[in-house]
C-alpha cells in the first residue's frame, strides 16, 4: 500500500467529524459560560476571618503556606479598656507588670506597650513579629473587652484558591469576602 | 528504537495499566507514610493554659448548693433580692421578678435593655436602664422616670438606702447619688487630686455599688483590682484587693465585675474570666469560697463572654437574702444557684 | 453634607459599644490599619497577560515557527505566572471553582478566575494545546529543566495518561461538593514559586522537578488535570502542530524528537484479516463499555462515604457521633475540642448538613465513578482503533506544541534558510505551495 495516498472521502469524512465535534466544544463551553456567568461576580473575593466566629485554636500560626501566616492579630482600640494588667498581654499570673519576657504571653514579643497616662496603657501590634497564634486574643477574650482580634493581612495574604487555614478552621470562622471590603472588623457599634 | 516497540497495542497498555497501578500504589503508601512520620498537630501549642488555675481548694469551699433555677428572660446581667425574698434579675428589656424557687411572680417590661435593679426595704423597684433610671412600686406601677444624667451615663449598678440612691455609672466613672425623688445629690469616687481620690479605672461596664450595714458605699474598682469604702459624701475611707490569679486575689484585667454584703458587713464578690465568688471579711481579708470555677462549666470555658450589642459580657453576679443565702447569677449559663453556708 | 448627615444617622441607630476612658492629656486612639487586597485591576491585567501570552504562544507556533521565541515566552510566563503571581491564578486550579460554582449556586465566581479557566480552553479548540507550550508556568517550568528526555514504555504511557482524567473527575468531584481543592492542595509545583509550603509537597515538587530532567513534563503527561481538558479540546483543534512546514519527505529525522510521545508514526491499513479481528474485539469492547461504566459508579457509591470525610462539616459531624456521652473537657482545648464545642452548640443542624452532603457524594459517587469507567473504556476502545496515517505527525490531543520537532524537518531547515533547497530535490521532487496553517 502505498502510504503517500489516502482516500480523500475518508479525510473529508474526518473533517466533518471534527469540525462537528469543534462546534459541539465551543457550544458546550459557550452553555457553561453561560451557566457560571450568572452567578459570577466582577468582583475578586479574598479570605477574612469573622472575629464573632473566631475560637483562638491556633491553627492560623501552624497551618498558613506562608512561612510566617498572613494571619495577624489586630486592635480595635475603640473597644480597649487600656488595661494596666492586660491579660492580652500578660500571663494569667504574671510576676510583675513590667515588660520582662516571663510575665509577657506573646511568644514572640509582638505585642508593644505604651504609657499614655495613670493609669492608661496603649497596647499596639508589631506585625513584623506577630505569628497570628491567637494567645492574645485568648487572653483578651477570656478576662478583657475582646478588642484583639485576629484578621488576615491583605498585604501578605496570597489569597490562595482553597486557603489551607480555612479547611482546618475549628471555628469555622473563615470566609471568601469582597476585595473590596476585604476585613471584617470589630468596631465601637455594633 | 524499533518502531513495533513503539506501537500501543491493547495488551501492552493493560500492562502498562498494571504497571502503572503498582507505580501509584507505591507513591501512594510513600506519602501517607510520610504523612504519618510527620509529627501531629492535634494540640494547640499556643494554647493559654488556665486549666491549673480552675481548680480550687475544696478545704475553701464553705458553701454548698441548695437549689438552682434557669432564668427567664435571656441576656441577664444583675440581680437583687428584695424584701420576702423575693428575686429580682435585670435581663433584656425587663427585670424579671421571681420567688426563691424560681417561679415567675411578674415582670416589669421597660423600653430600653435593663442592666441593673436594686430594691429597697420598702419595695420600691429601682431600675436602671443605660443612661437613667426608673422606679416602680411593689406591684409593678411605674412611679417616675428619672432623667439621664449625663452624655456618657452608662448604669452598670444600683443601691437603694433609706434616704439615697445610689447608681454606678460606668461611663462617667463614677457613683451617681441621688435622694428618692430623683435629684442628683453628687458624684461619688470621681478622680480628685485635692481629695487625693485616684479615681475609678473601668475597663468594661461592670461598675457596681452596694451600700454596708457600716453605712458606707461598696464599689468595685475593677481596673485597680480593688474594692473601695466611700462615705455617701464622697471620701475615701479605706480599700482592699489586689490582683492574682491565686484565689485569694481578683484574676485577669477587670474584676471583682460584682459584689454583696452579708448582714455582718463582709463582702461577696464575683469574677469573670476565672468565674468564681468568695467571701472576704469586713477588712478585706478572704475567708472562704462560695462556688469555684469548676462550678461553672459554661462560664469557664473558653469564649465563654458572649458578644452583646453593648460589649462582652459574662461572669457572675450576686445577692443576699434575707437567710443569708447567695444568689448567683450566671451571665453566661443564665441561671441561678442558692448557695448555703455548710452545717 | 447629606453624606454626613447620613453616616451620623447610622451611627445613632447602631448601639455604641462601651467606649475607651476619656483621656485628660487628649491621647487619641489610633486607627486599625487595614492594608488594601489587591486591586481588582491587577486581576484584569493577568487576564490581559494570559490573552496576550495565548496570542504570541499561537503566532510563534504557528507563523514563526520558533523554539527559541517559545522559550523566552516559557521563561517570561514562569517569572510572572509563577514566580511573581505565586502560581495563582491558575487555569488548573480555575477548573475547580468552576464546579464549585455548578454545586453551589452562593459560590460568586470571580470573572478573572472564569476568564482563566475559558481562555485557554477557546483557545484549544482552534489551535491545540498552545496554553501549554508557552503560557502554564508548571508546564513552562518543567519544560526548561528537561535535559536529557528519556522514552517511556509505549504501554505505561498509554496507562498514565488516563490519570489525567481521573484526577479531573476527583478535582471536580470534591469541589461541586465544596469538600476540599485537592488540585490546588497537591500541586506540587505552587511550593516551588512560592518558595515555601507543607514539607511534603515541597519534597514532591522537588521529586517532580528532578523527574522532569529525564521524563519530559511528568505532570502536564500524567497528572494535570486541566491538561486534559485541553487535551480534549485539542483533539478537535482546527490548527495542528505540523512538524513539516511543507510535504513530508518521510526521511523519518523526526521520529525521535518529541520528548513527549506525542509523534505518531505513518500506519499502514491493516490488513483484511486483522480489520475483521479488530472490528469483532471493538464490537465486544463497545458491549463492555455499559459494563463498565455500571461497575465504576457502583464502586463509586461505595467509597463515596469515606471520600465524604473530606468535607470538613462531615468530619466534624463524625467527631460529634464519636464524641457523644462523653463529658465536656475543661482547661486548654486542642482545635477539634472547639471544633466539638462549635458543633455541640447545635448538633442537629451540623448532623443534618453532614448528611446532605453525604447524599451528594453518593450522587458524586455514581458520577465519577461512572466517569472513571468511561475513561477506562474509551482508552481500551482507542488503543483498538487503528488509524491509518500516512506522515510523522504529533497526536494533536498530546501535542504540546513545544515546537521541538521543527528543527527536525529538513524542509523547515530549507525553509529557514538553513540548507539549500537543492539539498532536498533529489528526495522530494514536489516541494510546491506555501506553509499552510490548515492542513489535517
Amino acid at each position: 500500500m502505498n502510504p503517500g495516498i489516502s482516500k480523500p472521502s475518508s479525510v473529508t469524512r474526518r473533517q466533518f467529524l471534527r469540525d462537528g465535534a469543534r462546534a459541539a466544544g465551543l457550544a458546550g463551553l459557550g452553555g457553561l459560560l453561560g451557566l457560571v456567568a450568572e452567578r459570577s461576580t466582577a468582583k475578586g473575593t479574598v479570605w477574612q476571618i469573622d472575629p464573632q466566629k473566631c475560637v483562638r485554636c491556633g491553627n492560623c500560626a501552624l497551618y498558613c503556606v506562608l512561612e510566617q501566616s498572613a494571619v495577624k492579630c489586630v486592635h480595635a482600640y475603640a473597644l480597649c479598656g487600656y488595661c494596666q494588667l492586660c491579660t492580652g498581654y500578660f500571663e494569667p499570673d504574671p510576676n510583675d507588670l513590667n515588660t520582662g519576657a516571663e510575665n509577657c504571653l506573646c511568644p514572640t514579643s509582638a505585642i508593644k506597650r505604651t504609657y499614655i497616662e495613670d493609669p492608661y496603657y496603649e497596647y499596639t501590634i508589631d506585625e513584623q513579629l506577630c505569628i497570628g497564634c491567637a494567645k492574645c486574643v485568648e487572653g483578651c477574650h477570656r478576662f478583657g473587652n475582646g478588642s484583639l482580634f485576629l484578621q488576615v493581612r491583605h498585604d501578605r495574604c496570597l489569597n490562595c484558591n482553597e486557603c489551607a487555614i480555612a479547611k482546618v478552621c475549628a471555628g469555622d470562622a473563615f470566609r471568601r469576602v469582597p476585595a473590596d471590603q476585604p476585613y471584617l472588623l470589630k468596631t465601637d457599634t455594633f | 528504537m524499533n518502531p513495533a516497540e513503539s506501537i500501543l497495542t491493547r495488551r501492552r497498555f493493560l500492562v502498562g495499566t498494571a504497571r502503572a497501578a503498582g507505580l501509584l500504589a507505591a507513591g501512594g503508601s510513600t506519602v501517607s507514610w510520610l504523612r504519618a512520620a510527620s509529627p501531629g498537630r492535634d494540640a494547640n501549642p499556643f494554647a493559654l493554659d488556665v486549666e491549673r488555675l480552675q481548680h480550687t481548694d475544696p478545704k475553701l469551699i464553705h458553701y454548698e448548693q441548695v437549689a438552682r433555677f434557669q432564668g427567664c428572660a435571656p441576656d441577664p446581667r444583675r440581680i437583687a433580692v428584695g424584701p420576702d425574698d423575693r428575686v429580682y434579675i435585670a435581663a433584656a428589656n425587663a427585670v424579671t421578678i421571681l420567688d426563691c424557687n424560681g417561679r415567675l411572680i411578674s415582670e416589669i417590661a421597660c423600653a430600653a435593655p435593663v442592666r441593673c435593679v436594686a430594691v429597697a426595704a420598702e419595695g420600691t423597684v429601682y431600675v436602671g436602664v443605660k443612661d437613667h433610671v426608673e422606679t416602680f412600686d411593689r406591684t409593678g406601677q411605674r412611679l417616675a422616670t428619672w432623667p439621664s444624667s449625663g452624655r456618657r451615663t452608662w448604669l452598670t449598678g444600683l443601691a437603694a438606702g433609706e434616704k439615697d440612691v445610689f447608681a454606678a455609672d460606668s461611663g462617667n466613672r463614677c457613683v451617681l447619688r441621688y435622694d428618692k425623688a430623683g435629684k442628683l445629690l453628687g458624684r461619688i469616687a470621681e478622680r480628685n487630686k485635692d481629695r487625693h481620690l485616684p479615681g475609678l479605672v473601668v475597663p468594661s461596664p461592670y461598675l457596681d455599688v452596694k451600700l454596708a450595714p457600716d453605712g458606707l458605699l461598696r464599689v468595685n474598682n475593677t481596673g485597680r483590682h480593688r474594692v473601695e469604702a466611700y462615705t455617701v459624701d464622697g471620701d475615701l475611707e479605706f480599700f482592699w484587693g489586689r490582683p492574682s490569679a491565686g484565689i485569694e486575689g481578683f484574676c485577669g484585667c477587670c474584676n471583682p465585675v460584682g459584689l454583696a454584703l452579708l448582714p455582718d458587713g463582709r463582702h461577696v464578690t464575683c469574677e469573670k474570666g476565672l468565674p468564681r465568688v468568695k467571701v472576704y471579711s469586713p477588712k478585706g481579708v478572704f475567708e472562704s469560697v462560695v462556688a469555684g470555677t469548676e462550678t461553672f462549666y459554661e462560664n469557664a470555658k473558653t469564649g465563654a463572654l458572649k458578644t452583646r450589642s453593648d460589649g462582652l459580657v459574662g461572669g457572675l453576679d450576686a445577692a443576699v437574702d434575707s437567710q443569708q443565702r447567695i444568689y448567683i447569677l450566671d451571665l453566661v449559663a443564665n441561671d441561678v444557684r442558692i448557695m448555703q453556708r455548710k452545717a | 453634607m447629606a453624606l454626613l448627615w447620613l453616616l451620623s444617622a447610622v451611627a445613632s441607630l447602631a448601639e455604641q459599644r462601651f467606649p475607651p476612658p476619656d483621656f485628660e492629656g487628649g491621647h487619641q486612639l489610633p486607627v486599625t490599619t487595614t492594608p488594601p487586597a489587591r486591586a481588582l485591576t491587577l486581576d484584569y491585567l493577568d487576564v490581559g497577560v494570559l490573552g496576550l501570552s495565548l496570542g504570541l504562544a499561537i503566532w510563534l507556533v504557528y507563523r514563526r515557527r520558533s523554539r527559541k521565541g517559545l522559550i523566552v515566552l516559557s521563561i517570561f510566563s514562569l517569572l510572572y505566572f509563577g514566580f511573581w503571581r505565586h502560581g495563582c491564578v491558575c487555569a488548573i486550579g480555575s477548573l475547580q471553582n468552576v464546579a464549585l460554582a455548578l454545586g453551589d449556586r452562593s459560590y460568586a465566581l470571580p470573572l478573572a478566575v472564569l476568564a482563566f479557566f475559558v481562555l485557554p480552553l477557546a483557545v484549544a479548540i482552534f489551535a491545540g494545546r498552545i496554553f501549554c507550550a508557552g503560557v502554564c508556568p508548571h508546564g513552562a517550568l518543567q519544560d526548561l529543566v528537561l535535559l536529557k528526555p528519556l522514552k517511556v514504555p509505549p504501554g505505561l504511557e498509554a496507562a498514565l495518561s488516563v490519570l489525567p482524567f481521573l484526577y479531573l473527575g476527583a478535582g471536580v468531584l470534591f469541589a461541586a461538593t465544596g469538600s476540599a481543592f485537592i488540585i490546588c492542595e497537591y500541586d506540587p509545583f505552587v511550593p516551588v514559586f512560592r518558595l515555601s509550603g507543607r514539607a511534603l509537597m515541597v519534597l514532591s515538587g522537588a521529586a517532580l522537578l528532578g523527574l522532569s530532567i529525564f521524563v519530559g513534563r511528568p505532570y502536564c503527561r500524567f497528572l494535570c488535570p486541566y491538561g486534559a481538558l485541553l487535551k480534549l479540546a485539542a483533539a478537535v483543534a482546527k490548527w495542528r502542530v505540523r512538524v513539516t512546514p511543507d510535504n513530508c519527505t518521510q526521511c523519518r529525522l523526526c521520529e525521535a524528537s518529541c520528548p513527549f510521545g506525542a509523534m505518531r508514526e505513518p500506519q499502514a491499513r491493516p490488513g483484511t484479516q486483522t480489520h475483521a479481528r479488530d472490528r469483532r474485539r471493538l464490537g465486544w469492547l463497545l458491549l463492555l463499555l455499559p459494563l463498565l461504566l455500571a461497575g465504576g459508579g457502583w464502586l463509586g457509591y461505595r467509597f463515596s462515604a469515606p471520600a465524604s470525610r473530606l468535607h470538613p462539616t462531615v468530619s466534624l459531624a463524625d467527631l460529634l457521633i464519636r464524641a457523644q456521652g462523653s463529658p465536656p473537657k475543661i482547661g486548654a482545648l486542642t482545635p477539634d475540642d472547639l471544633a466539638l464545642e462549635r458543633a455541640r452548640q447545635a448538633p442537629q443542624e451540623i448532623l443534618a448538613a453532614a448528611a446532605a452532603i453525604q447524599r451528594r457524594f453518593a450522587i458524586g459517587g455514581w458520577i465519577f465513578g461512572a466517569w472513571v469507567g468511561l475513561v477506562f473504556g474509551v482508552k481500551l476502545i482507542s488503543v483498538s482503533v487503528h488509524r491509518p496515517r500516512t506522515d510523522y505527525e504529533p497526536d494533536s490531543g498530546d501535542c504540546f506544541a513545544c515546537a521541538r520537532c521543527f528543527e527536525y524537518c529538513p524542509n523547515e531547515l530549507v525553509r529557514r534558510g538553513v540548507i539549500p533547497a537543492t539539498t532536498l530535490t533529489a528526495a522530494a521532487p514536489e516541494i510546491s505551495g506555501p506553509p499552510g496553517l490548515d492542513r489535517s
